[in-house]
């Protein structure tokens, strides 16, 4: 499970105890360093530089060791009755530090089995997540698969019904717009008619809709005009930069989109074709 | 005038409203003064940036029949018959410094030059010219930047519990070149870049508890920031570099925090009984995104870092929205959401709180934006094992970093590495 929490918490939960323990430690050693050393909190809330190169394994050095202090040479030389009293003291704090850092070796001991035996329990635990959401991961594809194909068998055959039924009556608006076109051509003279320019204009939108790879920086707002220049079979012989308040990369996109759908689509009407197209670039998003 | 005259002879007028996210044909042809097989192709290496973007289809190997080394020698009609858009050529030379690369960028359709341009680099640093080199043609072609030279940080994980070893890796961010610069037997996790790029903030748990370093990139040398009782996690930059929002569990709970790095001054932000984690600063450093589950389940929240600290709620679509992470311009937040029952990576337009949902795996975690915005860098899991993947920002291309390093988690984008 990717969530944030688990991933902190985990780890942490850990070390929190560990934490205490340690700190526990730390209190106990403190009875004999307390005086002569910062608080456990200050040491660690230090800015500590780490020389360690990168490349190593970092070094384990961090944790605040309570060594005991030798005496500083600037204590002057004991008395010869307190020296018995001295060497005492220092005997004690000896046989203490021993007692506490055997104490400690324990508790590290422990705590490093039971964070092994947590860490084994963990991972076991994660194994078997994963393996059980592989598990389920699995079946939902096949699952999804064989829908997916059976969608995709339906769906075809509803498209070519569907394309079937388009032909049809492609076929019979060809015949009647044939007859009628006929029947005007019969007057003289008589104009391309707007439904014939519309659907030129469209499918040559389209094409080149189809070809132009919109750059990153093409955004709504933008606005470029070409002026293109057409062969009769629709081969573009020129493209020309108008007004474009886009960028390098929007006007090599556009130039090319123009060049890429070359040769451009006829019309249905040879007498509708131009020569010269204005073509303007507004993306609405 | 001439302009006038064609618009009004011009008899057919359309618009043009929408176009194709196809990738763009480009043929990068081998540069001249290299060996095939040399150990850095400037070739291979600038078209493999451009495929990895998804923005380009570089021409195969076998394809690039004539081999140009200049604008003059190109042949257009030969590149048009190939299908290509664009040509990139140029040669190795050397130079008074080590080597040059020159190189220029040609649009095949009309023939116009876009680009030239001569780089002094060394044997050394051939590769870091070609991402250069990369970077350029892509910010002509597609109006952004590149950030074929940037890098990417992750942690890898090798071995079995308990004998584990951690490492934090810095690698270009076409994945070659890694680099350790951090090393462990304990946990290393949540790396975060410093704005200028040259150092790295992350959490470790060398000292059985987790702890957060600085580290300087170039030196190695590492300071401990914050080593406080309980939790120490997720640390993020403020903008300017100054301070890092933490999380901490000092005060009982998880809260996040503000630290000023150069008074060690640390400031509580959130006090809710919740947990709060996983700060991301505002672009203009005075508010803070991060995840709380206060309201049951995790969420996305806003809090202004002046006045009352009260935290608005930001993300509502789906039941768990996490690890927020804002774009370059600031304008959307990429988050791992629990969408159709799996964990995916989304990206948030703030302003119209529309949510796309990027990518379709069920794990997936750790989002973190490429610098120019293009592409977003995640966590994803595949045969048990993390990965690294990628994604554009519209979520049509989707690429997989391989590893040959193990399990491979919390990518980090770099941000562009400082000019000059």
């Amino acid at each position: 499970m990717p969530g944030f929490f688990k991933e902190h918490l985990r780890p942490l939960a850990g070390s929190a105890g560990l934490h205490l323990a340690l700190l526990a430690i730390l209190a106990g050693a403190a009875l004999h360093w307390t005086s002569s050393q910062p608080p456990v909190e200050l040491a660690i809330e230090g800015y500590v530089v780490d020389s360690a190169p990168p490349d190593r394994p970092a070094t384990k050095s961090q944790r605040v060791e309570p060594s005991p202090k030798p005496q500083g040479d600037s204590v002057p030389p004991p008395e010869p009755a307190a020296e018995e009293a001295t060497q005492r003291r220092a005997q004690e704090a000896a046989a203490a530090g021993r007692a506490a850092r055997e104490q400690r070796e324990a508790d590290q001991r422990a705590e490093r089995a039971a964070a092994e035996r947590r860490r084994a329990a963990e991972d076991a635990e994660a194994q078997r997540r994963a393996e059980e959401t592989e598990a389920r991961r699995q079946a939902a594809e096949n699952d999804a698969q064989r829908q997916a194909a059976e969608r995709e068998a339906k769906r075809k055959a509803e498209a070519e019904e569907v394309r079937r039924k388009a032909e049809a009556a492609a076929e019979a608006e060809r015949d009647a717009a044939l007859q009628r076109r006929l029947a005007a051509e019969e007057e003289a003279g008589a104009a391309v008619s707007a439904g014939v320019m519309d659907e030129y204009r469209r499918m040559l939108a389209q094409t080149i809709e189809r070809s132009w790879i919109r750059p990153l920086s093409a955004r709504a707002g933008l606005q470029c005009t070409l002026l293109v220049t057409q062969a009769p079979g629709g081969t573009v012989m020129d493209v020309t930069l108008g007004a474009c308040n886009g960028d390098a990369a929007v006007r090599e996109s556009i130039t090319n989109a123009v060049y890429r759908a070359s040769p451009l689509p006829a019309p249905r009407d040879p007498r509708a074709f131009e020569r010269r197209l204005e073509i303007v670039f507004k993306p609405t998003e | 005038m001439l302009l006038m005259a064609a618009a009004s002879e011009a008899q057919l007028r359309l618009d043009i409203t929408q176009g194709v996210r196809d990738a763009v044909p480009i043929a990068i042809v081998p540069f001249g003064g290299q060996a095939e097989g040399a150990t850095t192709e400037v070739a291979s290496v600038v078209a493999n940036d451009l495929r990895i973007s998804g923005r380009f289809a570089p021409l195969e190997r076998r394809d690039i029949v004539a081999q140009p080394t200049s604008g003059a020698e190109i042949r257009f009609e030969d590149w048009r018959l190939l299908r290509a858009d664009f040509i990139v050529v140029g040669r190795v030379e050397p130079d008074a410094s080590g080597l040059a690369v020159s190189f220029e960028l040609h649009n095949v359709r009309t023939g116009a030059r876009l680009l030239s341009g001569r780089l002094p680099t060394t044997q050394g640093g051939l590769r870091s010219t070609s991402h250069r080199v990369a970077d350029l043609v892509f910010e002509k072609l597609t109006g952004l930047p590149g950030a074929f030279s940037t890098r990417i940080a992750y942690v890898a994980v090798d071995g079995r519990p308990p004998a584990q070893r951690y490492r934090l890796i810095v690698a270009d961010a076409d994945g070659y070149s890694p680099r350790t610069v951090a090393d462990s037997t304990e946990p290393l996790m949540s790396p975060a870049w410093s704005p200028d790029g040259r150092s790295l903030a992350y959490v470790s748990f060398e000292g059985k508890a987790s702890a957060i370093y600085v580290q300087r990139l170039a030196s190695g040398e590492r300071v401990r920031v914050s080593a406080r009782a309980g939790i120490n996690g997720a640390p993020a930059w403020s903008p300017d570099g100054g301070q890092l929002a933490l999380t901490l569990s000092r005060d009982g709970n998880l809260d996040i925090y503000t630290l000023d790095l150069a008074s060690q001054t640390l400031t509580r932000v959130t006090t809710d009984d919740a947990i709060d984690t996983e700060a991301e600063w505002a672009r203009d450093g005075a508010s803070l995104y991060f995840t709380s589950d206060r309201a049951g389940s995790a969420q996305i929240y806003r809090v202004a870092l002046d006045g009352a600290r009260r935290a608005e709620r930001v993300t509502f679509t789906n039941s768990y929205n996490a690890r927020p992470r804002l774009s370059p311009d600031g304008k959307e937040l990429a988050m791992v959401t629990l969408d159709r029952g799996g964990y995916r990576i989304a990206v948030m337009e703030l302003a119209s709180r529309n949510l796309r949902v990027l990518t379709t795996s069920t794990q997936d975690d750790s989002p973190s934006f490429a610098p120019n915005g293009a592409m977003l860098i995640y966590a994803s899991r595949e045969r048990g094992r993390g990965a690294l993947a990628a994604v554009s920002a519209d979520g049509a291309f989707h690429q997989r970093l391989s590893s040959d390093q193990g399990d491979v988690r919390d990518p980090a984008w770099s941000p562009f590495p400082p000019r000059g």
